[in-house]
């Protein structure tokens, strides 16, 4: 088969994974997912940022304290006024802004300026809402794709077309990726939009969370593609994904753990030994969210777990072969995939 | 290069009955069978006979143990030859998302037709199948019936030098089987390949030249139906089914 009949074949699946994400609604429930953080974004307002004394400088403000319950005027003042005087000799000053959230439903004071106040949201709906939530729910959601189409009374007639098999289940493979691709500039563009027309402030950096997020997804998407072909079954698609992401979690973190403490370093060799070979095999969920964070400029607004920071600092951290080994191993599960599903008798 | 549209030299299949596949269960035993092109042949057998095997394995959706087959002159693991193969399955589960219209031109674009052929076939086909005024209604809406007729259009889609239908009458109403006869004589007329799985006996003596009857996975006759017919030691006329009877029994047991 030549290029140009493969790529019309898959573009044909891309197609069809779109319209099973339309009829089982999946489209719908992310779609509306989005359309709530844009919402949300869209209710945002900023009033009264304190401006930096230094850009590079990370806790130049005292952040103004909502008044406490049961705090008398009198005495929400006169804290205020030695917080403003703790300020000044320590050559700061008080935030004296207020972010406001659901059209001024909410109100919240906002530790530095506007851009630190936006900047804050982005890092809520990138890390948590798209990376730990989004990632794991795209899972869930995109499990049943696979197994419907490998069904054996399904998938007979189309497994007797002149098309590779490898290019059957790659296409389907690719339709899921473009589809939360397809989600994934939606919410992000769509938040980033709304904050920008809300605030004025643009911060592309932002931006840089679709393709990490894609990686991601496509990277665990690969253990559902292997487990698809192997049972073709959602529930394990599921439920092997899920342990699947929550081993490699450990493993991750478990591996900084040991690189981090001395005492682990130094007596246990073999532990290290082994723990090391599971890390560079093993897909890297943390890493990959240290690389968003990093990305997002995150650290000022957020701690990192002190063994991520202590690897970071020992230069024991390669974000790029982590990343990189990451991709390998969705590869090569892809490629085992593609031999189960080409060996396999209908 | 075979000048057969269909051929099976000594094929055999065993799957595996346990998890390591040391025990196995054969499918087929030594099958040799030859279908000339133009010819529109007839498969039949008891359950478990092997029939829906060897059709798989003509079809590439499994691999012969041992054996050769070849399609339309060439060796099965030549997908290429799939391009000119129409297969209607006999449960065919089509994506009930898809409207009937839809599901054409997704199965047209995968068997690798042009678009715009595809798209000026497609609602002549169903036409055809009588399913012209529901081309736009989800697949989710059809009746089992109306699953086979479309079934069967996207079968006739790349207009096939080799049709293989597998139980086709299953679900379907008499003008459906109606419908089915008058296709398989329209390609026998255009000089092209059917092979017909059915255990429907009067509608493969009906349709078909030749006939193949496989029992506990050996084929035990082929040749004219009319051969059948007669008892070879008496020379009297006897029924299809007393025919098949009788070699069921001999070659099961």
């Amino acid at each position: 088969m030549n290029l140009p009949a493969a790529i019309y074949a898959i573009r044909w699946l891309i197609r069809d994974t779109f319209r099973q994400s339309l009829a089982t609604g999946i489209f719908w429930i992310m779609l509306s997912v989005t359309v709530l953080c844009v919402l949300l974004c869209l209710s945002v307002s900023v009033t009264g940022p304190a401006a930096l004394h230094d850009k590079m400088e990370p806790t130049g403000f005292v952040a103004r304290p909502p008044r406490a319950p049961h705090e008398s005027d009198e005495a929400y003042q006169k804290r205020l006024a030695d917080l403003e005087r703790e300020a000044a000799r320590s050559g700061t000053e008080l935030a004296g802004g207020e972010m406001t959230l659901a059209f001024g439903l909410f109100h919240t004071p906002i530790g530095r300026d506007a851009a630190d106040a936006v900047h804050f949201l982005e890092l809520l709906l990138a890390g948590g809402v798209a990376d730990a939530a989004g990632v794991l729910l795209a899972l869930v959601w995109t499990a049943g794709f696979l197994p419907g189409f490998l069904d054996p009374n399904a998938a007979s007639v189309l497994l007797a077309k002149p098309i590779p098999r490898w290019s059957l289940l790659f296409g389907k493979y690719l339709g899921v990726l473009v589809f939360v691709a397809f989600q994934s500039v939606l919410f992000v563009g769509g938040t980033w939009t709304a904050l920008g027309l809300r605030t004025g402030i643009w911060d592309s950096a932002y931006l840089l969370a679709i393709p990490l997020l894609l990686v991601h997804f496509g990277i665990f998407f690969s253990m559902s593609t292997f487990l698809a072909t192997c049972s073709r079954s959602v529930v394990t698609c599921i439920l092997g994904s899920f342990l699947f992401w929550f081993l490699c979690w450990g493993m991750n973190y478990g591996r900084h753990v040991v690189v981090a403490a001395e005492s682990l370093r130094e007596s246990a060799a073999g532990l290290r030994g082994a723990v090391e070979v599971g890390y560079w095999v093993l897909p890297k969920p943390g890493d990959m969210s240290m690389l968003l964070f990093d990305a997002l400029k995150a650290h000022d607004s957020f701690g990192i777990a002190p063994e991520f920071k202590q690897v970071q600092l020992m230069g024991a951290f390669n974000p790029e072969l982590s990343l990189l080994t990451s991709v390998l191993f969705a590869v090569v599960l892809l490629g085992l995939s593609a031999w189960q599903f080409v060996t396999t008798d209908y | 290069m075979s000048d057969y549209a269909v051929q099976f030299e000594n094929v055999v299949k065993d799957y595996p009955t346990d998890i390591l596949g040391r025990k196995k269960l054969r499918a087929v035993n030594g099958v040799n069978l030859n279908i000339e092109p133009g010819q529109v042949f007839g498969l039949i057998g008891p359950n478990r006979a092997g029939k829906t095997t060897l059709v798989k394995i003509l079809l590439s959706l499994c691999r012969a143990t041992q054996g050769t087959t070849r399609r339309l002159g060439r060796p099965v693991s030549e997908r290429r030859t799939l391009a000119r193969v129409g297969y209607m399955h006999e449960n065919q589960a089509f994506p009930r998302y898809l409207t009937a219209a839809a599901l054409l031109e997704y199965y047209g674009a995968l068997t690798l037709l042009p678009e715009p052929e595809v798209r000026r076939r497609a609602p002549q086909l169903l036409e055809r199948v009588g399913l012209a005024d529901r081309s736009r209604e989800p697949i989710a809406r059809f009746s089992k019936g109306m699953v086979q007729r479309l079934g069967l259009a996207q079968a006739l889609l790349n207009e096939p030098e080799l049709l293989v239908l597998d139980e086709p009458a299953e679900g379907l109403d008499l003008l459906g089987r109606k419908l089915l006869r008058e296709v398989i004589a329209d390609q026998r007329r255009g000089g092209r390949t059917v092979l017909l799985v059915s255990h429907v006996l009067e509608e493969v003596a009906q349709l078909c030249d030749r006939l193949g009857v496989i029992a506990g996975g050996r084929l035990v006759f082929v040749g004219p139906t009319a051969d059948l017919l007669v008892d070879s030691k008496t020379g009297q006329g006897r029924s299809l089914e007393t025919a098949l009877e009788g070699l069921y029994q001999k070659n099961v047991s």
